[in-house]
Formats: structure tokens, C-alpha cells, sequence
């Protein structure tokens, strides 16, 4: 059986904080950013969720989602079916196949991949992928400055053309990585190893990726758009180059510097901004990456016609307003 | 101190607050919206089926609250927008709803005919619970 | 149907009171209200009471207010009750007051509002303020009154062309009648420009465009008209009253720019009397913003509908004008104990009408009739009253 996504959607907040402005409040901003998105004081990871799926199901009829993947990093309960408020606001039948998932940045493709088994399984013709995240981090951390925030959402279907799903390949160890947060905290931390980290995060997304080509009996050159979870960027681009991608297959999918890191979002995110420049028969390949560690790699193939799409990303980043650090300060709740 | 609006109160209305789901009467065919017992045109039939509203609209008459002006449980948007615009939006379907708007460049631009869509939104936060709703935001 | 005639009537100062709570407010306008009888009054005779209140002193006394009030003041076993409709309870409470007497089961009853607003920290007070509108809609939208009243204004300026300084000149010429009004909680003028320019509350209201949070009692002693005059000479007739209500949320009704509930009563309460608008020397009507006053002129039949402002640039409704309104100062300068307004009002008219102003500045000579109009929260309901000089 084949799956493919047929449609999705986007949401990015409205409200932007400028690199300048870390630099004029700290002195220095620690991300490889120009600009972040920032949730408003009504927002929260399940509204942006219900954005990002509503614009995924313009044309597909609520009635027909029979699994709905929810992912985040972030979200507003740590007890609750949460996949209840993205149903009541969608209008989805609540015998719909429900699953969350939350404990690292790998959270994104775990719903896909979780979606495309269920949707097997049920009986019904769409799965509902939402990922939504805005991880935090107390202001006084380096690792905040990147933060953003933002919402995917893709409906797969079965036997139906569009983008299909080629294949998937993981790995896991028990290496701390860049990141992590107890249990009962808010925000991230960062472990503060930097070598160490980025070495993780190399070998990680590198044997999820190879593990897929191989797989698929592809060779790098395969692939019109790379999309690797963004670390920074020179231990990104130096591991693309290692892959054997050219900047050209790594560019299409690099949406970090102009929203900041979205967790489990980030990839996937990276995805539909490559869906504005691909035709029939192209191929993409993702690879995410939560640390602790593991990582994802997931590739596809763009059969007919380009999943539909409401409000492409590149539209969305031009609608913003920016925002001084000081009202920053305030929707993160530190002043 | 808040407008107590319980759990179950707030939860039996879910239809309407997070996807507009109104009542068309089946007598004079019109759209109440929110629920009433007796349509509120016809003031004759209690008889409806759900409607869910396209959340399409233009703005009928607006306000920008500030932070004196907002009612305690929203005392925390108003801290960090200063002022929040509210709007009489009437929709597509008929009906007039009261919500606030969001996502507005300036709220000098804010007029009265302004094309505004439905966005789902917290709306406020209640003994520990995230009251979810409709806002709208320019189209 | 019997007559209805106030024979006394007694009104506490509007303001800030920290050492006066309910009962002393109550007390204080209640043995007013007696000394106000010309020959004298056995408070015994009184039959029923009907009490306006909204928050009962910030809820501590939301169950029988009526009879602890009462008892307060010597009259321990008379019926007594609680009448609320937010901002209009003082009116109803009247209007019940008139009911009972013209329906002839009593000849002496007293009408009551009070309120204690003053007590409570701003917050509290705000959520009070906000809790009669159509709480699961207007209120979650964020709005309290001022909001709802503000959502009102611009339409009204979408539609008739009125300016926020028409807005303001509400204000200037109700603080301008209140410097002379002893009873008045803010007895100073205010310019034009200090009007438009005070802080934003809700576009397009500043802080002077709303009534202020007050405490303040006042007390109307009714009686049968055909026992008035072994009272007093001259006592003051209620020749008509009307009430009429309106879906409680704005969002419902069909338009905003006037308000149903008061065109009905007034209807009623015009039909009553045998008298039109044109009839009516003056008028205080509720203006806890700015803007109901302006809707107030066309809903009371002063003007045509969209031409209130008109009215302001004239200068008709202000003291010495064709009709003044609220000479009191209004519920913007006099003050707004949200459950006494409605009776504060038929206080002013009853000393008004007998010539009583205390003030000869702000004395209205000669006038024989006089209209109240008391709304409750943003028009869900409305009384109107007409009075008429007893001579
Ligand atoms: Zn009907």
C-alpha cells in the first residue's frame, strides 16, 4: 500500500523578533538567525496546530480523517488527550485513531511515520499529521535566542498521487546531545559540551540517512531537495557535504534563519518550503534529529501532481509585525 | 477575580466557541448564532439543524480596550498588548458575533466593512484550564 | 388603575465614602427622605419596599438585602425585596414601587437603590462592572461595559457622522451642572480638550466619556395619589411609567445605535401620561457613557434618530437651554451608585418640580413636566418616568 500526503498546511505566527534586537538588549545573538517567529499572548502550540490543519484540510472533508498524529515538543498540558481540541475545532469524527507525541525533536516524524501505520489500520481514507512546537528556555540562556515557533500539517491518504512516502530508516543511542529537559520544567537546557554535542548530532543524522539510501538503493545525487535537521551552520553544511549533498540539494529546505529552530517542527517545516519548488518525479529526503539521541530520515517522491497547498510559506513570511525585545519579554512571561 | 464561567459550562458550548457551529431555523431558514430556544427572527419555531459557520466576515463596529478597560481575566493581555481591539463582525451566513481581533497591523487601520476571518485562539485561562475560542483576524 | 404621587424623597451625597457602608448610605438618604414629607410622615404607614442594588455590597449580602436593610431602619416586618437589573435596578425598583400602589394593594411604599461600589480594590470592582452583560459573549470577548457602550459609539459615528467631540461635550455640560449640585460626586468643570485628550479607556472613550464607580443611596417615599395632599401641598405625580427589555447581548439585537428597551418604555410611559416629547420641560437621563446620552435624545423622542449631536451643538440640553438634560450632572458627574441611580433621578425631578434645587443657579423655572429614563446595562432593560407637578 502506498501512502503520500495530498495536502498541507503551515501556520507561522504573526509577531517577529529581529536578530538586532538580542544584539541590542545582550550584546550578542548566539543564533544564525535574521528573524524569529513569536507566538502572541492568546497563542499556544494546539492553536497553531488547528491553524496549520485547517489550511491542510481546505479541500478534504473533515468527516473522512480517521487518524489524527499530533507532535510537539511544547505542549500546554502534560496530562490530557490533546488530540480532543484539534478535533472539536476541526470538526473531525471523534472515533478518529489519536496519537501524541513529545519527548525530543523527533517528535515531528514520529507522526508522520505513526499516521502512514494507522492509516493501514483504519477504516477511514485521510490520516491528519499536525506538528506544531515553540520550545522555551529561560531568557538568560544562549540556547533561547533561536527559539521560534510555528505549525505543519499534512493529510496522507492512501493509493493517491502526490508526494508518497519512498521509505524511512532510524537510530537511536544513548547519547546525551545538545539538549534536554526534566521532568516538570518549562524550558530547555542546553548540556554545554559543544564538541561532543555537535558530534552526536553528526552521527546521528548521518547513519539515519546513509541506513535510508541504502535502503532504497539511492545514491545521494537521487534527491532534488535535503532537508537535515538544522544544528548551525557550519556543522550542518560540513555534514551535508559528507553525505555527499550539494548546497544546491541542502538550500531549498532551509527556512532556520528566517523562523528560528521549531523543534519538532523544524524538518518538516523545511519540507513545505521545498513543496513551492518541485515537479513530478523529483525526490526529497528528511532527516530529523532529537537529541538524547536519534534521528529519522525520511524520503519521498513527488508522483503526479504537488500536494495542495492554501497559504505556501514563502507567503507567510512576508506577514508579520515586528516586536521589541521588551514585548518579547512580556509574552514570554519574564516581565 | 474573573467572570466564574465553570469547566462544564464552558465545555457544552465547544461547538459553537471552536468552530462556530450555529442554528439554522427551519421555519424561516435564517442562522442563529449563538444558540437561542426560539429563533430569534421568526420569534415562532424551535426547531433548527447545526450550521457550521464559515467564519467569513466584515467588521460592524469595533472598539480598542485598554488596559483600564479590560475585565480582570483579561488583565494579561492587556499587560502585554497594552490595548486589544474587540469587534461586532457580522458574517457571511448573517449572524453578528462579539470576539477580539488579532494579528492587526495597526489598530488605526481597524474600519467598519474591514474583511476579517475566524482564527481559533486561547481565549482566557480558568482555575487552571486554557478556554479556547474564536478571534478574528484581518482576510 | 390608582394615581401615583411622591410625597418624599431623600438622596446621600454621591462619592467615596470609606466610613459609610450599605446600611448607613441607606439610613442616611431614608431619614432625608422623611424630613422631606411637608407635614410629616409616620415611617409605620410604610407598606412595602423595593430595594435596586447590584452587588450587595460586593456580594456579602446577595440573599435578602431588603429586609436587612429595612430592619436597619426600624421597619423590621414591612414586604421587602431586592429588585436587580444592573444599572436600571434603581428604576425598576420605582417602577415596581408605582406598580404595586396603582394596582391599589398598597398606599404607601417606599422605592430604594444603593450601592457601596467604593470598598473593593479596582479589580473586583471591574469584574462587577462587567458582570451584567451577556457574560459568555461580551464578557469573553473582553469587554465590560465601556467596551460594549464604545462598539455603540463608533457605529453611531459610522453612520450619523458624530465626532468624538460631540462625545465630549456630553461631559463638559454634565460636569458643568454638577458644580452647583451639592449631591454631586465631582463638582468641577472640564474643558473640551481635557475631555478628548484624558486616557483611553475604549476607542473612542477616554476616562471622561465613562460615569465613575460610586456609593450612594437615595430613597422616594410613594404614595396613593388620592392621599397626597394630607402630606403635602405639593406633592410630585408619577403621570406615567414604562419598562421594556431587549436581548441582552449586543450582538443579538438590530441595530446598536439606539436602544429598543427605552423606545419601548418611553412609548409606555408617554402613552400613560396623554403627553408627547415635545411636552417634557427636562429630562435626567442615564448616561453612564457618553454616547447613551446622545442615544437617549432620539430614543426619548427629542430628535429624530442620528440628530442628537445636533441637539449638544445647539446647546438645548444644557441648563438654560430649550430642554435641559441631566442638570444633576448626570450619572457622568452627579455619579452612578449603579442600584441608586434610578431613584437618585426621581430625587432630583421631585425637588426640581417643587422648586427645591437648593442652588437658585441650577433651578429649571416653571416646569411642569419631567422625564427619567434609567437604563440597565447596555440596554437590556430601560424605565422611563414622567412627572408632573402637583398644583
Ligand atoms: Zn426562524
Amino acid at each position: 500500500m502506498s501512502v503520500s500526503v495530498v495536502s498541507y498546511g503551515v501556520y507561522l505566527p504573526y509577531l517577529r523578533l529581529k536578530r538586532e534586537e538580542y544584539i541590542s538588549a545582550w550584546g550578542s545573538c548566539s543564533a544564525e538567525i535574521k528573524e524569529k517567529t513569536v507566538m502572541d499572548v492568546d497563542e499556544d502550540v494546539l492553536t497553531m496546530a488547528v491553524a496549520a490543519a485547517k489550511d491542510a484540510l481546505e479541500h478534504i472533508e473533515a468527516e473522512q480523517v480517521s487518524v489524527l498524529a499530533l507532535a510537539s515538543t511544547s505542549f500546554p498540558y502534560q496530562e490530557k488527550v490533546m488530540a480532543g481540541t484539534i478535533m472539536e475545532a476541526l470538526g473531525l469524527p471523534s472515533d478518529v485513531l489519536a496519537t501524541h507525541h513529545g519527548h525530543s525533536t523527533l517528535a515531528g516524524t514520529e507522526a508522520l511515520l505513526t499516521a502512514c501505520s494507522l492509516l493501514a489500520q483504519a477504516g477511514g481514507k485521510y490520516a491528519l499529521v499536525v506538528v506544531s512546537d515553540a520550545p522555551s528556555a529561560s531568557t538568560a540562556q544562549d540556547i533561547e535566542h533561536s527559539l521560534g515557533a510555528a505549525a505543519c500539517a499534512f493529510v496522507l491518504a492512501k493509493e493517491e498521487p502526490g508526494l508518497v512516502l519512498e521509505g524511512a530508516y532510524g537510530y537511536v543511542s544513548e547519547v546525551m546531545g545538545v539538549r534536554y529537559r526534566q521532568a516538570g520544567e518549562r524550558g530547555i537546557r542546553d548540556i554545554g559540551v559543544r564538541s561532543f554535542a555537535a558530534q552526536a548530532y553528526t552521527r546521528a543524522v548521518e547513519a539515519a540517512v546513509t541506513g535510508l539510501l541504502k535502503k532504497l538503493e539511492c545514491s545521494s545525487e537521487a534527491y532534488r531537495h535535503v532537508v537535515l535537521h538544522y544544528y548551525d551552520l557550519r556543522t550542518t553544511a560540513s555534514l551535508g557535504k559528507r553525505l555527499g549533498f550539494s548546497e544546491e540539494q541542502l538550500k531549498g529546505g532551509l527556512v532556520y534563519e528566517r523562523i528560528g529552530d521549531t523543534g519538532a517542527c523544524s524538518t518538516l517545516l523545511g519540507l513545505c518550503q521545498t513543496m513551492e519548488n518541485i515537479s513530478p518525479g523529483d525526490r526529497v529526503l528528511v532527516c530529523a534529529y532529537g537529541a538524547g539521541s536519534g534521528s529519522q530520515a525520511v524520503g519521498f517522491v513527488l508522483e503526479q501532481e504537488k500536494p495542495a497547498c492554501k497559504t505556501p510559506l514563502s507567503v507567510l513570511l512576508e506577514k508579520k509585525r515586528y516586536i521589541s525585545y521588551t514585548h518579547y519579554l512580556k509574552l514570554k512571561g519574564v516581565i | 477575580m474573573g467572570a466564574h464561567i465553570s469547566i462544564p459550562m464552558y465545555q457544552r458550548a465547544i461547538p459553537q466557541r471552536y468552530r462556530l457551529v450555529g442554528q439554522k431555523c427551519v421555519k424561516c431558514g435564517k442562522v442563529n448564532f449563538p444558540p437561542k430556544a426560539v429563533c430569534k427572527y421568526c420569534l415562532s419555531s424551535a426547531e433548527f439543524a447545526p450550521v457550521k459557520l464559515s467564519g467569513r466576515g466584515t467588521v460592524y463596529s469595533y472598539t480598542v480596550i485598554a488596559g483600564g478597560g479590560a475585565p480582570p481575566e483579561f488583565a494579561e493581555i492587556a499587560r502585554c498588548k497594552g490595548r486589544y481591539p474587540v469587534a461586532l463582525v457580522q458574517l457571511e451566513e448573517g449572524p453578528v458575533i462579539i470576539a477580539q481581533l488579532v494579528d492587526v497591523p495597526e489598530e488605526e487601520e481597524i474600519f467598519i466593512g474591514m474583511p476579517v476571518e475566524a482564527v481559533f485562539r486561547k481565549i482566557y485561562e480558568e482555575e487552571g484550564v486554557i478556554r479556547y475560542g474564536i478571534k478574528f483576524r484581518p482576510a | 388603575m390608582e394615581g401615583v404621587a411622591i410625597i418624599g424623597a431623600g438622596q446621600t451625597r454621591y462619592g467615596d465614602f470609606p466610613e459609610k457602608g450599605l446600611k448607613e448610605l441607606f439610613a442616611e438618604a431614608y431619614f432625608e427622605m422623611l424630613a422631606s414629607v411637608d407635614r410629616g410622615f409616620d415611617p409605620q404607614l410604610i407598606q412595602a419596599a423595593y430595594i435596586g442594588c447590584l452587588s450587595a455590597g460586593s456580594g456579602f449580602q446577595l440573599g435578602q438585602l431588603a429586609p436587612l436593610l429595612m430592619g436597619h431602619v426600624g421597619l423590621p416586618h414591612v414586604y421587602a425585596v431586592r429588585v436587580e437589573n444592573a444599572c436600571a435596578s434603581g428604576g425598576y425598583a420605582l417602577y415596581n414601587a408605582a406598580c404595586a400602589i396603582a394596582s391599589g394593594k398598597f398606599n404607601f411604599v417606599l422605592a430604594a437603590g444603593v450601592e457601596k461600589m467604593r470598598d473593593v480594590s479596582s479589580t473586583k470592582g471591574r469584574y462587577w462592572l462587567g458582570i451584567s452583560g451577556d457574560t459568555e459573549y461580551e464578557r469573553l470577548a473582553g469587554l465590560t461595559f465601556a467596551g460594549i457602550y464604545a462598539l455603540m459609539a463608533t457605529r453611531y459615528m459610522h453612520e450619523y457622522g458624530l465626532k468624538r467631540e460631540h462625545l465630549a461635550m456630553v461631559a463638559v455640560k454634565n460636569h458643568r451642572h454638577a458644580v452647583a449640585n451639592p449631591k454631586a460626586q465631582f463638582r468641577q468643570e472640564i474643558t473640551l480638550e481635557r475631555a478628548l485628550s484624558g486616557p483611553p479607556v475604549a476607542y473612542p472613550f477616554t476616562v471622561w466619556d465613562c460615569s465613575p464607580t460610586s456609593d450612594g443611596a437615595a430613597v422616594v417615599l410613594l404614595c396613593n395619589a388620592k392621599l397626597a395632599k394630607s402630606f403635602t401641598d405639593r406633592p410630585v405625580y408619577l403621570a406615567g411609567f414604562g419598562a421594556a427589555s431587549d436581548y441582552l447581548a449586543v450582538h443579538d439585537r438590530h441595530t446598536i445605535t439606539s436602544l429598543h428597551a427605552t423606545r419601548k418604555a418611553a412609548a409606555e410611559a408617554y402613552k400613560q401620561a396623554g403627553i408627547g416629547p415635545g411636552d417634557i420641560d427636562f429630562a435626567e437621563v442615564h448616561d453612564c457613557f457618553t454616547i447613551a446620552e446622545i442615544m437617549a435624545y432620539s430614543d426619548l423622542g427629542f430628535c429624530e434618530e442620528g440628530q442628537a449631536h445636533r441637539l449638544l451643538e445647539e446647546g438645548v440640553t444644557q441648563l438654560g437651554g430649550r430642554r435641559p438634560v441631566n442638570v444633576s450632572g448626570g450619572l457622568k458627574a452627579k455619579g452612578h451608585p449603579i442600584g441608586a441611580t434610578g431613584c437618585g433621578m426621581a430625587y432630583e425631578i421631585f425637588r426640581q418640580l417643587r422648586g427645591e434645587a437648593r442652588e437658585p443657579s441650577r433651578q429649571i423655572p416653571n416646569a411642569r413636566f419631567a422625564l427619567s429614563h434609567n437604563v440597565g446595562g447596555s440596554g437590556g432593560t430601560a424605565a422611563v418616568f414622567i412627572y408632573r407637578r402637583g398644583d
